[in-house]
């Protein structure tokens, strides 16, 4: 039986399009399949870090790790922290964008002024951030001090709540500048028909901004929560450095928890196991937000 | 002007030369990789400019006996030098030499096979110049030695202003905890902290409590290993450092080695914990202070109690991964030539003392401003650091802790010490804790 030349044309199209998606198809795997898989089978190892080599104890590193206090607490530090920062890069980045937006003198300056926290390395920032929390040289202590605010220097670090609050600040400091480059473009395209509308309507700033601005953000803001939770979520470096994860564990993440597995204790199969659970957590709370996201927009 | 600052700058050719002369005599370790490209890889996380200009100085001159090697020095941090190598372990990729490690962290390495035997390197330097019993802290189980101490360190060195000792009419160094109380009761004020110690989820808060404890007459471990944190000792030196939490600046919550050293120096608090590093520190960043600075063996709660001195045995090791062995071999053994290691001695006097016997007496090496002008000092430092001990070797009757490096490395101290001194907890539940995560490490 003989083929038409239309099927054998379109079997060739197959091929080569099995042939182009290829590349992408195998550059998926290395990065994310591979990582993934290798996570989850490491997870089912107790592993000493330095040579790697251990037996296989199943899902026993899961039960480990759920009935541990220390997993608990880690993670509602973790949804803190997310929750903390996000909203006020939200709030902040927000605020700096409509200021921004306005024609206000050196507008290009400012602009470029305010990526300045987001561009500089967080060991920096840290640093920097640490050396201003200072109890004995610091001036935010200098100043309050000087003007009869407190009596005795504020322990910003090593004290709670002031160690969350401090850390929630300066991830905020440090990140909110990614949601006013995102915003302010947003805000660009805003036709001014639509404000003009409203001011024919007798709308006011505040019910322009709720009625008008706001909605028209909304797409651009569902992307950046949903990046910056991620990023908030799995943030390592800035409190590593900013506390340690301390006093105790009260600002120890999820993420520092898992360094300190396979780092500290050499434990890379537990690490492994922590580092999958973070990975659901992450994912059931995306879909949960994703979902309420389309309803939303649905309704 | 500072002996460790003439010397410490650009090499002149003549001890350059005299580097090499005495480098060649280290001519009894193989080298099978003469006159061929290699690269070698030195960690070590003792990094003061000074001190990175002594290595320089040693590792141009090995260079220049050994052509077509270079040596590329990579310093770590005081707090992260665990997480590092442990990556650096898993991935393979080693240094092939580290140095200014505590003892406790290599013979976790050794214990696993990730660190080369370093019998031959101590018999290239000498085994016999040496001051006795030095390397016996690095006898692994098997008779071998795992490296060899590079320095010798007194850590909880108690470190005094003579000038508000006299205005507040102390005659003396504190001897026991109550004199300890007293004094720091005296001291505090004008704006002065009474002393500066850490609190902070460090190791340096471990390790510093460590000495609190045996400062009490306790230990961590029995001599068998058993663990013994929970007792009467403990609990006396939990309840002295939440008694005298309130002379340290309020910060101290989340200070590690470095602010307690800088609040010393700078001149916010009237005594200090640490090694002899001040008399450096001192000289070149505070020198109003420098007349005006003395120091004395930690205090114990009873006069019956010997003082306990913290040396963490700076050492030096082989990577048993590293892919030049032979090469780190006689770089490992370069170290100790008088000329570059006295050199490294130099770039912080009295921080890191001698091992070798030819070199505590060589005029070169007393021959420093610092060491001159604090003589007393530094002979106490190490006459002290010779008798000390660590959590891998709290005694000599105990055995060799392979574990203490990830005791440290788990916290479990330091969040004791903050669950009791700053969360008030009970201390029972909080030391049944502290047993059972201890416990749990050494059950890994």
């Amino acid at each position: 039986m003989s083929r038409s030349p239309q099927a054998l044309l379109e079997r060739r199209y197959a091929r080569l399009g099995l042939l182009l998606i290829a590349p992408t198809i195998v550059v998926f795997c290395a990065v994310i399949v591979y990582p993934l898989l290798a996570a989850i089978y490491l997870s089912l190892f107790q592993l000493y870090t330095p040579t790697l080599e251990g037996s296989f104890v199943g899902i026993s590193n899961y039960r480990d790790l759920l009935a541990r206090g220390e997993f608990w607490i880690s993670l509602r530090n973790t949804l803190v922290w997310t929750v903390g920062t996000l909203s006020l890069q939200i709030v902040l980045g927000i605020g700096m964008a409509l200021m921004l937006h306005q024609a206000v003198w050196f507008r290009s300056l400012a602009r470029s002024l305010i990526l300045f926290p987001y561009f500089v390395s967080t060991v920096v920032a840290v640093l920097v951030w640490r050396w201003l929390f200072n109890d004995l040289y610091g001036i935010l202590n200098h100043m309050l001090i000087g003007s009869g605010v407190v009596d005795m220097p504020v322990d910003y670090l090593g004290s709670m709540p002031n160690a969350m609050i401090s850390m929630i600040l300066v991830g905020a400091w440090k990140y909110f500048p990614f949601v006013v480059i995102a915003v302010l473009a947003r805000l660009q395209t805003i036709p001014d028909a639509l404000y003009e509308a409203a001011r024919i309507d007798g709308a006011g700033p505040i019910a322009r901004f709720f009625d008008v601005t706001l909605p028209q953000l909304r797409d651009v803001l569902v992307v950046i929560i949903l990046l910056r939770a991620i990023w908030d979520f799995k943030e390592f470096d800035l409190i590593f450095l900013l506390t340690g994860g301390g006093p105790v564990i009260s600002t120890q993440t999820l993420p520092l928890l898992v360094y300190k597995e396979a780092f500290a204790l050499n434990q890379m199969g537990m690490a492994a196991a922590y580092a999958v659970v973070m990975m659901a957590i992450m994912l059931v709370f995306m879909i949960v937000y994703i979902r309420q996201t389309r309803e939303k927009e649905a309704s | 002007m500072h002996n460790h600052h003439d010397i410490g700058g650009a090499h002149s050719r003549r001890t350059l030369l005299k580097a090499l002369v005495a480098g060649a005599a280290i001519g009894s370790l193989p080298l099978r990789t003469r006159a061929q490209r290699a690269e070698l890889r030195w960690w070590t996380p003792q990094g003061a400019p000074a001190q990175l200009d002594a290595y320089r100085f040693q590792i141009a001159a090995f260079e220049a006996l050994h052509p077509g090697v270079t040596v590329v020095l990579e310093p770590l941090s005081d707090e992260g030098y665990a997480p590092q190598l442990a990556a650096a372990f898993s991935s393979g990729q080693v240094p092939d030499v580290v140095t200014h490690l505590p003892s406790f962290s290599v013979q976790s390495y050794y214990a696993k096979g990730l660190v080369e035997p370093f019998d031959d390197v101590i018999e290239a330097i000498g085994p016999d110049d040496f001051y006795p019993g030095a390397n016996d802290v690095f006898r692994a189980a098997d008779g071998r030695h795992v490296a060899c101490g590079i320095g010798n360190s007194a850590v909880n060195i108690l470190w005094l202003r003579t000038d508000i000792m006299q205005r507040v009419g102390l005659e003396r160094a504190p001897e026991t905890w109550d004199e300890f109380r007293d004094a720091l009761q005296k001291l505090q004020g004008r704006g002065i902290y009474g002393t500066a110690l850490p609190y902070g989820r460090n190791t340096a808060t471990s390790l510093v409590f460590i000495g609190f404890i045996h400062g009490a007459g306790g230990q961590v471990f029995t001599p068998d290993l058993e663990v013994a944190i929970d007792s009467e000792a403990t609990r006396n030196a939990l309840e002295f450092y939440r008694e005298i939490r309130d002379f340290s600046p309020i910060g101290a919550t989340n200070y590690s080695w470095g602010e307690g050293l800088t609040a010393f120096v700078s001149g916010a608090t009237a005594t200090g914990l640490y090694t002899g590093r001040v008399l450096a520190n001192v000289n070149d960043q505070n020198p109003r202070l420098s007349d005006h600075i003395t120091c004395a063996l930690w205090p114990t709660m009873t006069r019956d109690i010997p003082p306990w001195t913290f040396n963490d045995f700076p050492s030096v090791f082989i990577p048993a991964q590293s892919g030049n062995k032979d090469l780190a071999r006689r770089l490992a053994a370069f170290l100790f030539e008088p000329e570059g290691y006295i050199r490294q001695l130099h770039a912080a006097p009295g921080h890191v003392l001698p091992v070798l016997q030819s070199i505590g007496e060589d005029p070169r090496y007393r021959d420093n401003a610092i060491i001159r002008k604090y003589r007393k000092e530094t002979d106490l430092m190490a006459q002290a650091a010779a008798n000390g001990f660590n959590l891998g070797y709290e005694s000599s009757a105990h055995r060799s802790n392979e574990k203490a490096g990830e005791v440290i490395a788990s916290g479990a101290i330091a969040d004791m010490v903050q669950r009791v001194v700053l969360n008030r907890e009970n201390v029972d539940r909080v030391l049944a804790d502290t047993t059972r995560a201890i416990a749990a490490v050494m059950a890994r």
